[in-house]
């Protein structure tokens, strides 16, 4: 009898850790082989070789020993290029994501709690910013400031920043109405502590979340560039560019596109989950 | 001159008037005086604008809302030719707050020591250690047990009352001069309500401490305070000693707003809510003085 009455509760708390441990095995996974890449590919990425071209995957007929997950138009080795892959995309994602972040907040802070003219002035910047559609917009910037992996970033952190100061202003102006704000105004607190100290800690667990879920937001983006061949030269493996080269034989040839899409969606995926189980685990009220 | 200085009111508002973006008075050249080591009740409906006067004490009214006329003095000090930053020093020095809701007023992701201790350092400019025992002591005052441990906590572990009595310590640590009490009963059921309010009462007498206590209860009104001001609609009706109130009530307003108050001692008298033509009256005339009031403005 206790065990039923005990079992549901139990299931719960796994499920809650399941949410937060799945997306983070994923994410290690993706940064050990980004990190260790030269050790784990079994080929060289850039290695061409037209005599072992669209060899399909090691469960086909056909494959050949040493290429796991096939090769493409070139012969160059789908999982090789896939691990190399990881470590544009991880990059792109952490530093894009964190430009944003950083930028986007502190903006949407200063507007939620300060008000007055910082409030329309950042608000309306808001409104224009995302008048404009992102993805031409992105394209747009890079097409101005040129290929390469620095663009991207700034594309990417250009167009984002209203996601944050939108929702963190707005969080802001919550937090900033509770009392325990007016507390720390009546025991002295300057405004610029009061802001630090008592609002943002409150605001954090949602920054996280954001910056998470940016973090996957960054990946596509870099994907979708690379994709159009706006990101590094194509000759460097990411997996937009390996999508758009397998989207040309994905009659026959499947696995080209089929690998890295699939890595890209858990990548995204699992950093969306874990800022929603890394808010959880912030906020002790939530707990 | 010198004899103001001698006798300093431990806060005084001149004809205090507050007034929304589009001009609509919220306060009417509201007026009141606390002595040091007094206890004023301030009383009203809601809306009247009670804690309004609090707030604007304290600085902290909403920006929204502009001070049209009238002055604030706290010991003798014209807060209104203050800058912000002085002001709000001179604020943070002499007065504390006693909030309404103790669910809301204490931040959720810090520690109860800290939110305590902190202020002290800030105000007072003590030593951590110093400041911890203070707190300490205070908790123990309030009857906290454990306090060590209640430092340790955060406020979601705490029950409601536990938290009022946390934040009746924080207001009394730093030895302020005014406190302003905003109907600090409300947000709490019955049984505690009696329990905080004696403490308020005992805190109050043994450290002198002057309170501006908003409340909408005359029973509280009753327990509590020395002297009485009566609000409505942002106006003072009356503005007397307690006792004088409850013995001899000058205006009608006071006189149905105690008749309205529920007693235990006769349990049969029918319920007599504030009768509605006198709230009409009552807005009318308000009605009238603000049009008076316009009509001098231009």
């Amino acid at each position: 009898m206790a065990d039923v009455t005990a079992s549901p509760r139990s299931r719960a708390g796994q499920g809650l850790n399941l949410r937060l441990w799945l997306p983070l095995t994923w994410i290690v996974i993706l940064i050990c082989a980004a990190v260790f890449a030269p050790l784990v590919a079994p080929q060289d990425p850039l290695m061409q070789d037209l005599m072992m071209e669209r060899l399909p995957p090691f469960f086909m007929d056909g494959s050949e020993p040493g290429f796991w997950l096939g090769t493409d138009s070139l012969g160059r080795d789908v999982l090789s290029r896939m691990i190399y892959g990881a470590r544009i995309a991880l990059f792109v994602s952490v530093i894009a994501a964190t430009t944003t972040c950083l930028f986007g907040s502190a903006l949407g802070l200063l507007a939620g709690y300060y008000g007055g003219w910082w409030d329309r002035v950042i608000s309306r910047l808001v409104d224009i910013w995302m008048a404009f559609p992102p993805v031409l917009f992105a394209v747009l910037l890079v097409a101005v400031m040129g290929t390469g992996l620095t663009s991207v970033i700034a594309a990417i952190a250009l167009i984002d920043w209203t996601r944050f100061a939108r929702v963190i202003r707005a969080e802001t102006m919550v937090q900033a109405r509770m009392d325990y704000v007016d507390s720390a105004r009546i025991g002295g607190a300057r405004r610029l502590a009061t802001l630090v100290t008592e609002i943002l800690p409150n605001v954090l667990p949602t920054i996280i979340a954001l910056l998470m879920l940016e973090m996957g937001i960054a990946i596509i983006v870099e994907a979708i560039l690379s994709f159009v061949n706006l990101s590094i030269s194509s000759d460097d493996p990411t997996w937009g560019s390996m999508i758009a080269e397998g989207r040309g034989a994905i009659h026959f040839a499947w696995w080209v596109l089929l690998f890295p899409l699939i890595a890209l969606f858990f990548s995204v995926l699992s950093f969306s989950t874990l800022g929603e189980g890394l808010k959880k685990r912030f906020d002790p009220v939530l707990q | 001159m010198s004899q103001q200085t001698q006798h300093r009111h431990a806060l005084e508002i001149i004809n205090l008037s507050i007034a929304l973006p589009n001009g609509v008075r919220l306060l009417r050249d509201v007026s009141l005086k606390l002595e040091p080591g007094e206890v004023r009740a301030l009383v009203g409906e809601s809306g009247a604008g009670k804690s309004m006067i609090g707030k604007t004490v304290l600085g902290i009214l909403p920006d929204t809302l502009k001070i049209t006329q009238g002055e604030i003095i706290l010991e003798g000090q014209h807060l209104n030719m203050m800058t912000p930053w002085t002001r709000r020093k001179t604020v943070a020095e002499i007065t504390a707050l006693i909030p309404q809701d103790p669910l809301t007023a204490l931040n959720p992701l810090r520690k109860i020591g800290p939110q305590i201790v902190d202020p002290l350092i800030r105000i007072r400019g003590w030593e951590k250690d110093r400041a911890r025992a203070r707190a300490l002591e205070l908790l123990e005052r309030v009857h906290i047990r454990a306090p060590e441990r209640v430092m340790q906590s955060y406020p979601h572990e705490l029950s409601g009352g536990m938290r009022q009595r946390i934040l009746i310590a924080a207001a009394f640590a730093p030895s302020p001069r005014l406190i302003v009490a905003d109907e600090p009963t409300t947000a709490l059921d019955v049984t505690v309500q009696k329990e905080i309010l004696k403490l308020i009462r005992e805190l109050q007498k043994e450290t002198g401490t002057a309170v501006l206590f908003v409340t909408h209860d005359m029973g509280v009104v009753a327990k509590i305070s020395q002297q009485v001001t009566v609000l409505f609609a942002g106006k003072v009706m009356e503005d007397a000693p307690t006792r004088e109130v409850f013995t001899n009530p000058a205006h009608p307003y006071t006189r149905a707003l105690i008749a309205a108050t529920p007693s235990s001692a006769d349990l049969d008298r029918p319920f007599s809510p504030v009768p509605t033509e006198l709230i009409a009256e009552l807005h009318a005339q308000v009605a009238r003085d603000d049009a008076l009031w316009q009509g001098k403005k231009r």
